[in-house]
């Protein structure tokens, strides 16, 4: 270590008027898909632009970014190859094998290919296991400190308790994304 | 010992393997991180079981099986546009092939796959290509004798967690499993998941870790590149609430010294010094550096039983299961709501149950039990349980062989393995545990044991659930 103290903040373009709450809701799943990477670093949330393509960084593949496969293409490079314990010679490994290591498929091709979104209504599948919406309103909790969110931006909408977090979120976070 | 061929249990979860074979590592399976990892330190990369051989833990970064593989908004009728994450399933076999290769080494098992057999856990609602994947690797590349493949949550019937001394354990039993990537509801009937009342909440232990790493580096030092020690600290410093108001009150009053506020001290791996919590009033030299933890202790964990307060539009864990309940039999209701029982990572967080028990107790009928049971190790229980099943001598009929896979491909495995999918036609006849609502869920009448191609007897039945009730 040691880390460095609060990183230097990003400035918020505090200019122009209320964001549509389209933007407001797309900055929202954004974040909630920045939660769920694996080497979250860079939250992507800041200026306007953000939100807009969905997909998740290239980088979040982690290590060997060379491994990396897009649609179609075989890897580069894989790792299971590499290493051999036991001072055993590789493997001859199957077809299958060999196509499950080299082609790394991505969530749309995987889910099309399931035919899970295709099953009968009564069929339970992942896809409709998910829990249902909540039935009580979201509370506001500040976004700066945690404690009860009392007040809303008017801008972005994100909660704040007073005028000290305010001023906080004007500087650092406003229009960075919501909630 | 008379056992000849030896069984590998692997519980595979999507942030460590529990691994180990039977009849030796039945107490403490091995655990090993299901990761690449590539330390910054050395720049040296560190597959599974070498991850415990890296010194400096600063900067991981790392490359998981269980990939998220990407996120989007899909259409799905008819609940209209929601959000899917597709993290949780097993998506890099790249990286879980030379993970498994090390596992199976001298290194860690020592095990000769081909003279063995396997049991393995996969995530709840594995889709079949992927399930198709699973069985190439077990038979195609390994070569196992025979193998099975099951959630994680079918097995704990079979382990220590409901096991009441001089009784047999409850027909009904609803595990709570909070892994890495998710939290599930499961229900079990007679030794049988409930698919149809299976729920999900997309809370899992990456989540917490990325969120309170995200809230720190907002408030205090930035921790962006720091998952692992985040995650080291959110499991010494993080606490269910059990009066969330009341903290909030408490950590705003007096920021700096009130009951719940805590320095934790980061580690220094150059002295060799692991991080901790400070001691109330412990002097610390220069060289030391801390990290507050306020609210942050408990406004984390919050978000498994209130996702609204990080914008994720789905219920929390409590009404979750009472949204499972209703799924169920009527008159079975009672019994699930008295048997619950907790699993994985998330659930060792103090407070958790006792949390949960609170919230229960009001969302479930007033003349109605409810007991929730945790494990003294939820992050073990899976394994522990799987060992328990295997140990029977009925095991070997629910595993595919070798034999059958090379006769009849994975198709060997989907007749034989019972998960949420449609029984197939040709074996279909009668055995539909707990079809649509749950209504028809006790058929007493019927034989609905997972298919043991072999023979039906009452000792093959229900994985032995139902056995001796049925005897009676
Ligand atoms: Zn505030
Ligand atoms: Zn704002």
């Amino acid at each position: 270590m040691p880390p460095a103290r609060r990183q230097p903040v990003r400035q918020a373009q505090n200019t122009s008027g209320p964001l549509d709450p389209d933007v407001i809701s797309k900055r929202t799943k954004r974040h909630l898909d920045e939660l769920e990477r694996s080497n979250y670093s860079e939250p992507t949330g800041s200026g306007a632009h953000a939100g807009v393509s969905g997909e998740p960084d290239e980088e979040d593949e982690g290590v060997a970014p060379g491994g990396r496969t897009t649609k179609g293409r075989a890897r580069q490079a894989t790792i299971s190859d590499k290493r051999q314990w036991d001072g055993k010679k590789p493997k001859k490994s199957t077809m299958n094998i060999r196509t499950a290591i080299l082609y790394k498929k991505n969530l749309a091709v995987l889910l099309d290919e399931s035919g899970i979104e295709q099953m009968p209504p009564g069929v339970p599948t992942y896809l409709r296991a998910v829990a249902s919406a909540p039935l009580e309103p979201p509370r506001l909790l500040c976004s700066v400190c945690g404690y009860w969110g009392k007040y809303k931006c008017k801008r972005c909408a994100m909660p704040y308790c007073d005028i000290n977090c305010e001023g906080i979120h004007n500087e650092t976070r406003c229009e960075r994304r919501v909630i | 010992m008379s056992i000849t061929t030896c069984t590998v249990i692997l519980d595979n979860g999507a942030s460590t393997i529990k691994a180990g074979i039977l009849g030796i590592h039945d107490e403490q399976p091995r655990v090993i991180p299901n990761a690449i990892v590539r330390a910054k330190g050395d720049n040296a990369t560190y597959i599974g079981h070498e991850v415990a051989k890296c010194q400096d833990y600063t900067s991981l970064r790392f490359r998981l099986p269980f990939e998220k593989v990407g996120a989007r908004t899909l259409t799905i009728h008819p609940l209209g546009p929601t959000r899917y994450s597709c993290q949780g399933f097993l998506v890099d076999w790249d990286a879980q092939k030379a993970i498994w290769d090390g596992l199976f080494s001298k290194e860690v098992l020592a095990v000769n796959t081909a003279e063995s057999s396997l049991l393995i856990t996969e995530p709840y609602f594995n889709l079949p290509n992927i399930q198709d994947i699973y069985d190439q690797f077990v038979f195609e590349e390994y070569e196992f004798r025979s193998y099975f493949r099951c959630s994680p949550a079918s097995l704990v019937p079979y382990g220590p967690l409901l096991a009441k001394p001089n009784m047999s354990p409850s027909e009904c039993l609803l595990v709570i499993d909070s892994g890495f990537s998710f939290t599930h509801v499961v229900p079990i009937l007679e030794g049988a998941v409930v698919w149809e009342a299976v729920k999900r909440i997309d809370v899992g232990g990456k989540l917490l870790t990325n969120h309170l790493k995200e809230t720190v580096s907002y408030r205090q030092w930035n921790m962006m590149e720091e998952t692992y020690i985040m995650n080291e600290i959110k499991e010494a410093c993080c606490f269910v609430s059990e009066d969330f108001a009341k903290d909030l009150e408490t950590c705003r009053a007096r920021p700096t010294r009130n009951p719940i506020v805590q320095d934790y001290i980061f580690p220094d791996y150059s002295a060799h010094r692991p991080g901790r919590i400070r001691a109330p009033g412990e002097s610390l030299g220069e060289s030391y550096q801390t990290l507050t933890m306020n609210n942050e202790r408990f406004t984390i964990p919050e978000i498994l039983f209130r996702p609204t307060d990080i914008g994720l539009e789905q219920a929390g864990l409590s009404a979750t299961v009472a949204a499972s309940i209703a799924l169920l039999p009527e008159d079975l209701q009672g019994m699930f709501w008295a048997n619950i029982g907790l699993v994985g990572g998330n659930t060792a967080m103090p407070g958790f149950r006792n949390r949960l028990m609170a919230e229960l107790r009001s969302l479930a009928p007033i003349d109605c039990e409810v007991a929730v049971y945790a494990s003294d190790e939820p992050i073990l229980e899976a394994y522990r349980s799987a060992v328990a099943f295997a140990a029977r001598p009925e095991f070997p009929q629910f595993a595919v062989t070798r034999e059958e896979y090379q006769e009849m491909g994975s198709n060997a495995c989907r007749r034989k393995f019972r998960d949420w999918k449609p029984v197939e036609k040709d074996s279909a006849r009668g055995r539909e545990p707990a079809k649509g609502k749950g209504a028809r869920g006790r058929a007493d009448e019927d034989d609905e044991s997972p298919p043991p191609a072999t023979k039906k007897s009452a000792r093959g039945r229900g994985r032995g659930r139902g056995a001796s009730k049925r005897q009676s």
